[in-house]
């Protein structure tokens, strides 16, 4: 029998297969395309203070195994989520973990603050990496020091695991990952979106109304791949995979590099049950290759030294 | 009136191919197997196509759904080809299968039994007219086809619609059928003979520009319109959040942004905002 369930801090998850922020709405959108308690958990777009619109469009455009995203944090606010999303998300078995985002630490600490009175929430991520929008986001974890201050203030109001977003788009992952550590934080996640741009050459404009966006799919990975590699190398503490997951291999390779779960992104847009398909190949793939647990694959990259 | 939306739950088909046919220049009409979709899709809604298995392309492209037989159990989709994705369904045959999700969207209003409706399309945005105008023939309306494209070689359904015996008007920018000029220029001769525009609805579907003129139509010869728009979208079931469209907020007179997967791709003309 094998046993898929990963615990990260308090968090205790099915298996380890989750989908990320602004991939997957708020769960009801997909229900009909997918079994949503077959999933590890739900990590659900971002939450800020108050409604936002968000940008104009164009917002995306599809690049070759990928694509490049401006949506600005196009949200509810969170009075309206507790009160017309979070009731539906309860009702799934599988982990809720609510993504927060703001443009000044004072509002990642009010709006956990405000979700803190309401039950079936099983952690939270701290948006402190989203490349669209003017403040806030990017700024947060692009510095080591912002990080840790960041982490620190929203872990005083909060007993709930705490889960940092990481972005790629910094010169040592390593260091934002241990900043966050030291403020609290139980686990990071990474790699939020590449910052990209791409050009029409017709129309001389980029493709995308803010001009750069988040790259995000397929071609990302190794990038995604390597700065888990290096954070893994670094800090202690949990670390959740993601970067361009489409298949039960793509998500391995996260597990194996030092992940303890991954988040499949993109790959909800062409089909969101790709999250549960992956949870019970992994399955299958653990009882063919005898792994009974999660442990034995998570962190077990082989160096080649090993091998001569 | 609230705009219909299928009481079908979305789902992921695997649909066979049952014919694909290229109808004149880059312009393709292909027959997919899939009970579902058949039967419970509205005219006006569409579906999100998987062309292949690989990652380039990745994302799925939406097609209005043209015709469908809830009997015979298939639905068509009709396209032109503008990029990778679009060529590889041109070299779909019958006998291979793509994954389709649908049905998707809120669909054309109609209004059972009354007046006179005029269904404008520019170039490919004819693609949902076939099954509007059998939906609008059935409910008793009085239809008339408008179609406006660059060339002879940009038109299709033209048959479909004179088979079901509604005029239709042809206008060509470079003159080689119909009236040389703009489709809107006949639309507005038409109108002009019109008495009473208070049982007339204009459909429309286009290109945005063109859809703009057909929303200053609608404002100028006060008539009730609709637009369904053609638009990149991410996902097709609003959780991308990558295909907004600006419309106007009736209560507060603000502006807002709606999806033009779930609230569209349908819009009054009075609602949507394609200035921005």
């Amino acid at each position: 029998m094998v046993d898929l369930s990963v615990k990260i801090a308090g968090l205790v998850l099915k298996n380890p297969v989750l989908v990320a922020s602004g991939t997957f709405g708020y769960g009801h959108e997909s229900e009909s395309l997918v079994d949503l308690q077959k999933l590890g958990g739900i990590v659900t777009k971002s939450v800020t203070l108050k409604r936002r619109d968000g940008n104009p469009p164009p917002r995306i455009c599809e690049l070759p195994a990928g694509m490049l995203n401006s949506i600005g944090l196009a949200n509810v606010g969170v009075r309206a989520f507790i009160a017309e999303k979070l009731p539906y998300l309860r009702s799934v078995d599988t982990a809720i973990i609510v993504n927060v985002a703001g443009s000044t630490v004072d509002e990642y600490v009010e709006v956990v603050g405000m979700l803190e009175e309401e039950e079936g929430i099983d952690a939270y991520e701290l948006n402190f990496s989203c490349p669209n929008v003017k403040e806030g986001g990017l700024e947060f974890s692009q510095n080591a020091q912002v990080t840790a201050e960041a982490t620190r203030l929203v872990r005083d109001v909060t007993a709930r695991p705490l889960i940092v977003k990481l972005t790629p788009n910094v010169t040592r992952v390593g260091e934002i990952a241990q900043a966050a550590a030291d403020g609290g934080a139980d686990a990071v996640s990474l790699i939020n979106t590449l910052v990209g741009l791409a050009v029409d050459v017709e129309t001389r404009r980029p493709k995308i109304y803010t001009g750069a966006g988040g790259y995000s799919g397929p071609a990302i990975k190794p990038v995604a791949l390597a700065k888990v590699f290096e954070v893994a190398n670094q800090v202690d503490i949990p670390i959740i995979g993601i970067g361009g997951i489409m298949n039960l291999n793509d998500a391995l390779e996260f597990l194996i590099t030092g992940a303890s779960a991954v988040q499949v992104g993109t790959a909800n847009f062409v089909d969101p049950a790709t999250g549960e398909r992956i949870a019970t190949e992994l399955r299958d793939h653990c009882q063919r290759n005898g792994i009974a647990a999660m442990a034995e694959l998570v962190r077990s990259l082989l160096p080649w030294d090993d091998a001569k | 009136m609230t705009t219909p939306y299928s009481a079908y739950k979305k789902k992921i088909h695997t649909c066979p191919v049952i014919s694909n046919t290229n109808l004149v220049g880059e312009i393709y009409l292909m027959r997919l197997a899939c009970p579902d979709i058949s039967a419970f899709s509205l005219a006006g809604q569409f579906v999100n196509v998987k062309v292949n298995d690989e990652v380039i392309p990745l994302l799925r492209k939406p097609f209005s759904v043209c015709r469908r037989s809830s009997a015979e159990g298939w639905f068509e989709v009709l396209w032109k080809v503008v990029g990778k994705g679009t060529k590889i369904m041109a070299d779909l045959r019958a006998g291979d299968s793509v994954s389709v999700v649908g049905p998707l969207g809120r669909g054309f209003r109609t209004a059972p039994k009354s007046g006179m409706a005029l269904l404008v399309a520019g170039g490919i945005g004819v693609a949902p007219f076939p099954f509007l105008c059998e939906q609008l023939l059935a409910e008793g309306v009085e239809v008339e086809i408008f179609l406006g494209a660059q060339s002879t070689a940009d038109l299709a359904m033209v048959d479909v619609f004179a088979e079901a015996g509604v005029p239709v008007t042809i206008a060509t920018e470079d003159g080689s059928t119909g009236h040389r000029g703009l489709v809107t220029e006949s639309l507005l001769k038409r109108l002009s003979s019109v008495a009473d525009m208070a049982g007339v609805h204009l459909f429309s579907c286009g290109p945005t520009g063109f859809l703009k003129a057909m929303t200053a139509i609608s404002e100028e010869c006060k008539v009730e319109g609709q637009v369904a728009i053609e638009t990149m979208m991410g996902c097709g079931f609003g959780i991308c959040v990558g295909c907004p469209v600006r419309v106007r907020n009736p209560r507060a007179g603000e502006k807002l942004y709606k999806l033009s997967c779930i609230d569209g791709p349908v819009f009054g003309t009075r609602e949507i905002c394609l200035d921005g």
